[in-house]
Parts: C-alpha cells; sequence; structure tokens
C-alpha cells in the first residue's frame, strides 16, 4: 500500500496514545541516551587525552614500578628509584635528561595572609620547569628555597593571584618553609600523562634539599635520595632505544631492582603504552554501559512489543474493517510493523540529543574537547528502528491474523 | 436451481458453512443462488437463519465449508487471502449494520480507505471521496470524524466508501438496523437510487418494508433457502 498513507495512519495511532506512546519508548530513549553518551564521551577523552599524549611528550620514557599483576596505571609508590640509578640512565646514549619525580607531604600553604589546605609538594630537579611548561618566571635552582606553581595553584587557589616574586610560606608536620616563587607553568616535563583531568594546584620544590626519603643504595653502598618515578627524556629519534635500554638496566642492574618488594615490577613506558592503555580503559568502559544498555534496549523492546499487543487487541476491530474494504494480511502486518518502528526510530531520535547533551556536560566538566561520534550516532538510531522491528513483528504477526469476520462482531 | 450464467455477478452453489464449537452448528445447509448483473436481492429470515453468513461468504469476508461461491467469474474457495482481500477491495462494497468506520479518519479519509489498498494516488483518492460523499449528500461533512456524525449520516459515510472502488455488487446487511424509520427511508432510497444506476445489489434485512425495496425476496430459514418471492413495483 501507499507507503505515506501506511506512515499517516501509523503516526495518527501513535498520536492518539501521546502518554503511553511516550512512556513505551522511555527505554530506547534510556539505551539509546546511554549508548550515545559514553560512545561520545570516550571519543572526546579519546580525542583529547589519547592525542594529547601522543603528541606531547612523544619522546618521553617513563619509569615506575606496577604491581605485577595490574594491567591498568597503578603506580606502586615505594621509592625505589635512587640518584644512583638516576645517574646511571642519564649516561645512556640519546638520554637528554631525567627528571625524578617524588612526593613531600605538607599540611597547608600560605600566600598574603592566605592559608590553604595542600596534601603535598612535588619534588623534582631544574630540568622539570622548560621553556615550554613555563607562563612566567623561570625555574627553581638546585639548593635554592624556591618554588614553582602551576597555574592552578597561582591563579584559582588564593584569594590573590601569585606571581612570580611573591612569598609563599609551606607548613609541615615539623617545620615551615618560607620559599619563593620563581616561575609559573603550565604543567611540567616528563609528567606521567594520566591522572590530569582538571588539574590540581601543583607545588614544585627542588628536591635538594627538600626531598628527604633517603635509602641505602646496594650499588653506591651509600645513602641516596630514591624516587617511586622518574621520567627519562630522549632524543626524540632515539626513544625506541632508550626505551630498550632503560628497560634492560632496570632488570639488570639498577639499585630498583634490588630495593623494590616483591610483586613490583619495574617498568619503562612511552607515551605510546599510555596512550594504548587509556584507549583500553576507555574501551572497556564502553563494553560495559554499551551492555547496560542493551539491557536498557531490551526492556524498551519488551515495552514496544507489550504495547503494541494491547493496541492490537484495542484494534481488532478497525482491523477488520480494514479488512473489509480490502486491506490484505500484508497491508496490516506492514501497518503495525511500521507503527512499531516509528516508536523504536522516535525512542532512538529523544534518546539520540539527550545522549549527547549528556555527553557534552560530561566533557564540560572533564575538561575535555567535545568530540561528536558520528557513526555512534548513526548506528544508535539504526539500533533504535531495528528494536521497534524486533518488538513489532510478533504484534503485528497477531493484527495480520485477525479474522475480519470474528473482528467485526467484537464490541 | 441457479445455474451459472456469463452475466450472473455471483453465484453460490451447494454452499454448507458449519462452525465447529464442541458441537456443530450449521449456519448455511447447501443454498445455491445466483444474483444477475444489476438485480436487486433481498435476504430475509429470522435471527440466526443465516443471512449474515450468507452474505459475508458472498463478500469474501468468509470461506464457505462446502459448495463454491464465485465473484465475477471468480471462485473464491479457489482464491488466496490476497486475491480474496484484492475482491473485497475492488468488487464488493460493504454495508453493515453497525455502519464500521474508522473512528479516527475523517469522512473523506474513510471514503478514500478502500482506495489505499487498491493502489490509488493520493488526490485521486481524495477527489472520489469528496465526490461520492457529496452524491450522498455529506458534501459538507468531509472532514468530520464518525463521532461527529449522526447515524444516518455515518450510515451514508458507509455507503459512499462501499461505493469508492466502482464495485460490482453492494452488499448490505441490515443497513438501516441501527437508525430511525425516517433515516432508515432515506437510506434505502440511496440504495434504490444505486440500483437505478445499475448497481447489483445485495440486502440483508430482517424487515419485510425493507425487504420490499429489492426486485425479488430470498427467504432463508435454519440456513437453507425457504422460497424465492419475485416483486413487481
Ligand atoms: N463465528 C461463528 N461461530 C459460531 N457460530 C456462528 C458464527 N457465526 C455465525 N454463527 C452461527 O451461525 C448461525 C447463523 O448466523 P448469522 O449471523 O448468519 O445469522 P443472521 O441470519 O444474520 O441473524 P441476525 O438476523 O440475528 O443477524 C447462527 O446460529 C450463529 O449462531
Ligand atoms: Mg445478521
Amino acid at each position: 500500500m501507499d507507503p505515506r498513507e501506511s506512515f499517516t495512519i501509523a503516526a495518527r495511532s501513535i498520536r492518539s496514545h501521546k502518554l503511553r506512546s511516550t512512556l513505551t519508548v522511555i527505554g530506547v530513549v534510556i539505551g539509546i541516551a546511554s549508548v550515545v553518551t559514553f560512545a561520545t564521551f570516550g571519543a572526546s577523552v579519546q580525542a583529547e587525552v589519547v592525542g594529547g599524549i601522543a603528541d606531547s611528550g612523544a619522546n618521553n620514557v617513563y619509569v615506575l614500578g606496577q604491581p605485577a599483576d595490574e594491567e591498568g596505571f597503578q603506580q606502586a609508590l615505594q621509592p625505589v628509584f635512587t640518584e644512583y640509578d638516576l645517574d646511571r640512565l642519564a649516561e645512556i646514549d640519546g638520554v637528554e635528561a631525567v627528571v625524578p619525580r617524588g612526593t613531600i607531604p605538607i599540611n597547608a600553604v600560605t600566600h598574603r595572609g592566605d592559608t590553604v589546605a595542600l596534601q603535598q609538594a612535588t619534588a623534582t630537579t631544574p630540568e622539570a620547569v622548560t621553556d615550554e611548561t613555563l607562563v612566567a618566571g623561570r625555574s627553581f635552582e638546585r639548593g635554592a628555597n624556591e618554588t614553582v606553581l602551576n597555574r592552578a595553584a597561582a591563579e584559582a587557589t588564593f584569594e590573590e593571584n601569585v606571581t612570580v616574586g611573591d612569598e609563599i610560606t609551606v607548613d609541615r608536620a615539623d617545620e615551615t618553609w618560607t620559599l619563593t616563587v620563581v616561575g609559573i607553568v603550565n604543567g611540567t616535563a616528563g609528567e606521567l600523562p594520566v591522572g590530569n583531568f582538571g588539574p590540581q594546584p601543583g607545588l614544585y620544590v627542588p628536591a635538594d634539599p627538600f626531598y628527604e626519603s633517603v635509602v641505602e643504595s646496594p650499588n653506591a653502598n651509600a645513602r641516596l635520595r630514591a624516587y617511586p618515578q622518574a621520567t627519562v627524556i630522549s632524543d626524540p629519534a632515539s626513544t625506541l632505544a632508550v626505551t630498550d635500554a632503560v628497560e634492560t638496566y632496570l632488570q639488570e642492574r639498577s639499585d630498583a631492582r634490588q630495593l623494590a618488594p616483591d610483586g613490583v615490577e619495574l617498568v619503562a613506558r612511552t607515551s605510546g603504552d599510555f596512550a594504548e592503555q587509556i584507549s583500553d580503559v576507555i574501551d572497556q568502559i564502553t563494553r560495559f554501559v554499551t551492555g547496560i544498555a542493551v539491557i536498557a534496549l531490551v526492556v524498551g523492546a519488551i515495552g514496544i512489543a507489550n504495547i503494541m499487543l494491547v493496541s492490537v487487541t484495542e484494534r481488532t476491530r478497525e482491523i477488520g474493517i480494514m479488512k473489509a474494504v480490502g486491506a490484505r494480511n500484508r497491508d496490516v502486518m506492514e501497518l503495525f510493523l511500521l507503527e512499531a518502528t516509528l516508536l523504536g526510530a522516535g525512542g532512538a531520535l529523544l534518546g539520540l540529543p539527550l545522549g549527547l547533551a549528556v555527553a557534552w556536560g560530561a566533557t564540560r566538566y572533564a575538561e575535555v574537547g567535545f568530540a561528536f561520534a558520528p557513526v555512534w550516532s548513526a548506528l544508535a538510531v539504526l539500533v533504535g528502528v531495528l528494536v521497534g522491528v524486533a518488538a513489532g513483528l510478533y504484534p503485528a504477526w497477531r493484527a495480520a491474523r485477525v479474522d475480519p469476520i470474528d473482528a467485526l462482531r467484537y464490541e | 436451481m441457479a445455474q451459472a450464467d456469463a452475466d450472473d455477478v455471483v453465484t453460490l452453489s451447494e454452499v454448507r458453512k458449519t462452525y465447529d464449537l464442541g458441537g456443530v452448528v450449521e449456519a448455511l445447509a447447501g443454498v445455491s443462488l445466483s444474483l444477475p448483473r444489476g438485480s436487486y436481492t433481498a435476504v430475509m429470515g429470522p435471527s440466526g437463519s443465516g443471512k449474515s453468513t450468507l452474505l459475508n461468504l458472498v463478500g469474501g469476508l468468509d470461506t464457505a465449508t462446502e459448495g463454491t461461491v464465485t465473484v465475477g467469474g471468480r471462485d473464491l474457495s479457489a482464491a488466496t487471502e490476497g486475491e480474496r482481500a484484492a475482491i473485497r477491495g475492488s468488487r464488493v462494497g460493504f454495508v453493515f449494520q453497525t455502519f464500521n468506520l474508522m473512528p479516527r479518519l475523517t469522512a473523506v479519509e474513510n471514503v478514500a480507505m478502500p482506495l489505499v489498498f487498491d493502489g490509488w494516488g493520493r488526490t485521486e483518492r481524495r477527489e472520489r471521496a469528496r465526490d461520492l460523499l457529496a452524491d450522498v449528500g455529506l458534501g459538507e461533512r468531509l472532514d468530520h470524524r464518525p463521532t461527529e456524525l449522526s447515524g444516518g449520516q455515518r450510515q451514508r459515510v458507509a455507503i459512499a466508501r462501499a461505493l469508492a472502488p466502482d464495485p460490482e455488487l453492494i452488499l448490505a446487511d441490515e443497513p438501516t438496523g441501527n437508525v430511525d424509520t425516517e433515516t432508515g427511508e432515506r437510506i434505502m432510497s440511496l440504495l434504490d437510487d444505486l440500483h437505478a444506476a445499475g448497481n447489483t445489489v445485495l440486502l440483508v434485512t430482517h424487515e419485510r418494508r425493507i425487504a420490499a425495496h429489492a426486485e425479488r425476496i430470498v427467504h432463508v430459514r435454519d440456513g437453507a433457502i425457504e422460497r424465492i418471492e419475485e416483486l413487481s413495483d
């Protein structure tokens, strides 16, 4: 029959039960919206974080300890990389710098009489602050009472913005430091490319003299500073070779190998490895959410099927009339199938913008750029349509089989 | 009895229809009858005598248990479901006691409905429906829904719908059963006009006064033809 007429009839029957139709498609709306939300959010995070990792710090080799059975980013926090190790790493061919990183527990930071609680400062070397990362000022010097703040700390933490030249006081459990702010940075070189959604306030101080984690170095036979993490910055042309050499050193001769507790594996990761791991995690989350969405869609399909069966019963007489004026079983089947399909498609079309809106909100919240995932969106709508078709098949078949005589007698 | 004739629109021969609901109900017990082209026949009989069953078989709404029903030369018992639907949609026009209009469709849409299944274009359908509604005196009620029409008006919409595909045969089952006497007369005069215009009409009624509009009355009782009464005007 005339497809336009089928459409008109099906659409009219949906419109005549607005509330019922709306309630019916909620399952589909939720299913589609969650798929779209997470596909879009995942794509956005991937584009931003993974893309960002790949082009920033492509020549960084991250040295860290990981629990052996962990696949993710779990980082062992024991300080095992001694200054001896750092010196050996710096001697590897193609290494430009080795930037260690350790944390110093603190209680609070005061700037112009405004005290803010802060749990840790980062101890590192002057090489961590490069021209690319500096917004203002310069790096601190080894052995000086100087500090560098990141923008979150300088611009969004204290009542008054911190500028280069200001003094801050850092309160610790048993002492107080007075430091001169010599630089403001936007991130630091060799920073691990994970966990930086929404920048936290950061306070960087020279490891010498402030970092106090010291261990007995088995190789040097002396007490040396040791860090839980270090980043080897390589000459971009030899990142691969450096990674291998670092890995070899770690496994064969390092202090870290002897200091690391059982179950901690020493690894040299490149930003590509991190990008891959983040992708894996995003994929896992996407799969999980897709699972939930599939359940919502199945519930949605059952809802549509249920309401379509009710509709067939309610409209038995109408089916009889249509058959009496020449409708074939196929026409009746088509009409009901189309109606179910429209419900599914309607759910998808409501779910799509809803999902996009939620994803947009999530990207705002996570401070990543919004990346539209056109394939997923198209797929979501298609799935909605298919859910409608699947849900409509049995009711439509029932409708097609209605006996016109019985139907016309039906009151 | 009735022999197949090239100019008979409908031929029934030895038609039996039984319903098996625990016990067998014989609604029609061997009926043979033919309707010549342009004839006007009334079927009369008490309630439960099988009148509606007969009409439904002729209209292709139902199939005979035994015997053959031929409409326009086509044996309905040999027809597929799709072919019977096509016959219902284009060769016969039904008028029911309870009107059986689509409640959500307007008068025009109701009348145009058979044409949808008959494959007409949208504008042709509307034009034809409008003309037919004007013919039955409802030119001013085109976009009214059945609930906004009186019983007599609804039945006139139903008649216009029955005429829409220009059928060979008009089947009316108690068309005046749900309207008052005066309205009934108007509907009957519409059917008279259709007959006068050359249409073949088969009318089912249990009222003598209504049956008297036809050229002949087939009296049925207990699923069998009792006698055929020819009327002269
Ligand atoms: N679907 C059915 N199932 C079982 N029995 C049926 C069915 N349809 C009709 N019958 C039986 O067949 C017989 C004839 O019914 P039919 O409807 O043809 O009578 P009718 O002459 O039209 O009566 P009325 O004047 O009351 O409309 C009745 O006994 C009826 O009970
Ligand atoms: Mg009857």
